[in-house]
């Protein structure tokens, strides 16, 4: 009796205390936060901090210039995620280089940068490996249509910034349902480079947004002339993800994250920081291939897969999707899911249709009839699938398409009668031409004669 | 300068009276090819090369009758006779020969 009430309580406890504890990012809940000075971060970041700590990740704040820090140890990471508010830190630990970022990146870590207006050169140059490149030395981003009006900043370096890109991935319902939402940025810019596939702009400068001389305010028309980004093409927030789905977020501001920001009238900061963070270290848009299989459309469909078809057979090709969010898998929906056939060249490319009773709950199917090529070879069948915000999934299969043996080939195919006739007609004429020829002997002299006489 | 039906016309009635016997009947024979060929050919452009292997065999069968027949015009042809040591008759024991290799060939190439 006892027992089972005393059972109760911790079921009722653990069920309370469990979805807190346990880690909701798909990758692991190692989290280190490298910033200035530790009492004022914890003081100023409170709000960001505590929503990392609810959300369940092991939180480690760390001073940047702590010689103690390291990323690795023995090759295997010492956490899964970094962030990085230190913007003014020359240096990180005692000797963390940018390949050791780049590496923890590889690795598949991700990652926070947040950068300000004091921006170190180490930021500078980490940031020009992803293809991000922060604004020069002494320049800040003005808005004098857009700002905060606040007594503690009067220059207009404070911007609300709404422009932010459609990604879905990234961002929640909420906050691309808001017409104008309104992001406190406080900090430099950067120019994203567009020719690199896997950084995406999410949230960028308005028409009256640039980047100026954070000295020489005061006298906007003399520097805007000189403002080398402005507009659109003035980047506050971008977005990376690796081919290893590792991913980083670029902000130009680290007091977007901080506590004076997202408390500050009609902010949207919360909001924003909650989405960009819960997409940088996987707590959301996590996609994953949970199976594929392929067999002959006409065999059974628990049969074995074989290792390779004839030309021109029909295939059933059959992947299985998931995404994660809310810390959960879900079935993932969507309606341009591909199949390719390669051999060199891509001979095939269809989009595959979902199936409407999934085999599970967490995966959505998507299968597809496919007539394979009448060429023969190595093939690859993949699904390629890489779309903005989603982690990539390419799932590939060698498979050999043989030709038709000699006896598999069809024969008497009406459309060859004429041919067929052709050339029994051909062997018919022959034997006539025999017989006309041998039984013209006589007249062969005949002829002969009347011409030499 | 003589009209082209008079031309036509002599050049018919020359053929008829001084073409021995054996190479009108070569010579039938020989329009019997391109016609039997064409009609194949007509028939592939329309209807496609699907079958091609029929396709080739029995337009190769064709064709190769054709060469054949006017192998033989040439060396059963009178006037040539000098050119020629060997006979009309191995000329076109040589003609029955390659004809059997070629209906084998096409029998088994016509699928």
């Amino acid at each position: 009796m006892r027992l089972g009430a005393l059972l109760r309580t911790w079921l009722a406890f653990s069920s309370i205390c469990l979805p807190s504890a346990s880690a909701r990012s798909v990758t692991g809940d190692r989290l280190l936060v490298l910033v200035p000075a530790v009492e004022a971060a914890i003081h100023d970041y409170s709000i960001f901090l505590d929503s990392l700590k609810r959300r369940g990740f092991e939180v480690s704040i760390r001073d940047a210039a702590n010689s103690s820090i390291v990323l690795h140890i023995d090759g295997d990471r010492l956490y899964d995620h970094v962030a990085l508010l230190a913007p003014a830190a020359k240096r990180f630990g005692a000797a963390l280089s940018i390949h050791d970022f780049i590496h923890f990146v590889n690795t598949g870590g991700n990652m926070i940068v947040a950068a300000s207006a004091a921006l170190s050169d180490f930021h500078r140059r980490l940031a020009a490996q992803f293809g991000v490149e922060f604004d020069k030395h002494g320049t800040a981003v003005i808005d004098h249509s857009h700002y905060l009006s606040s007594k503690v900043s009067s220059n207009h370096t404070i911007v609300a910034a709404s422009r932010l890109s459609h990604i879905p991935a990234v961002l929640s319902p909420p906050l691309l349902a808001d017409e104008h939402p309104t992001i406190y940025f406080e900090g430099i810019a950067h120019n994203y480079d567009s020719q690199i596939p896997l950084l995406a702009p999410l949230l960028t400068g308005s028409r009256s947004t640039y980047s100026g001389s954070s000295v020489a305010v005061d006298r906007p028309s003399l520097k805007s002339t000189q403002a080398q980004l402005s507009g659109r093409s003035l980047g506050l927030v971008s977005i990376f993800q690796s081919r290893s789905n590792a991913r980083v977020v670029f902000s130009g501001s680290s007091a977007l994250f901080s506590d004076a920001l997202v408390g500050a009238e009609h902010s949207t900061n919360g909001l924003f920081i909650n989405d960009i963070s819960q997409w940088a270290f996987q707590e959301k848009s996590v996609l994953r291939e949970v199976d594929h299989r392929h067999r002959l459309a006409s065999a059974a469909p628990s049969s074995l897969q074989p290792d390779h078809y004839r030309v021109s057979n029909v295939i059933n090709y059959e992947i299985d999707l998931s995404v994660y969010y809310e810390n959960k898998w879900h079935p993932y929906i969507a309606d341009d899911v591909q199949f390719e056939a390669t051999m060199l060249d891509p001979y095939l490319r269809l989009t595959l249709n979902r199936t409407q009773v999934p085999k599970s709950a967490t995966v959505a199917t998507y299968h597809g009839d496919i007539k394979l090529p009448d060429r023969y070879g190595t093939f690859t069948f993949s699904v390629n699938y890489k779309r903005a915000g989603f982690s990539s999934i390419n799932v590939h299969d060698t498979v050999a398409i043989w030709p038709l043996r000699h006896d598999e080939y069809p024969r008497f195919l009406s459309a060859a009668y004429p041919y067929y006739a052709g050339s029994f007609v051909m062997v018919a004429g022959f034997l006539a031409l025999c017989a006309a020829w041998l039984w013209n002997t006589g007249p062969t002299s005949k002829s002969s004669k009347p011409k030499s006489s | 300068m003589p009209a082209p039906t008079d031309v036509l016309t002599k050049l018919t009635r020359d053929y008829a009276a001084t073409t021995p016997q054996r190479l009108k009947v070569i010579d039938t024979y020989m329009v019997f090819c391109v016609a039997v060929g064409l009609i194949q050919f007509v028939y592939c452009v329309l209807v496609g090369t699907f079958p091609y292997n029929a396709f080739l065999a029995g337009f190769g069968s064709a064709v190769a009758c054709f060469v054949f027949a006017a192998n033989l015009r040439i060396k059963t042809n009178p006037s040539n006779s000098r050119q020629f040591e060997a006979s009309p008759e191995s000329a076109f024991a040589e003609f029955v020969l390659c004809h059997i290799v070629l209906h084998f060939v096409i029998t088994n190439f016509l699928g």
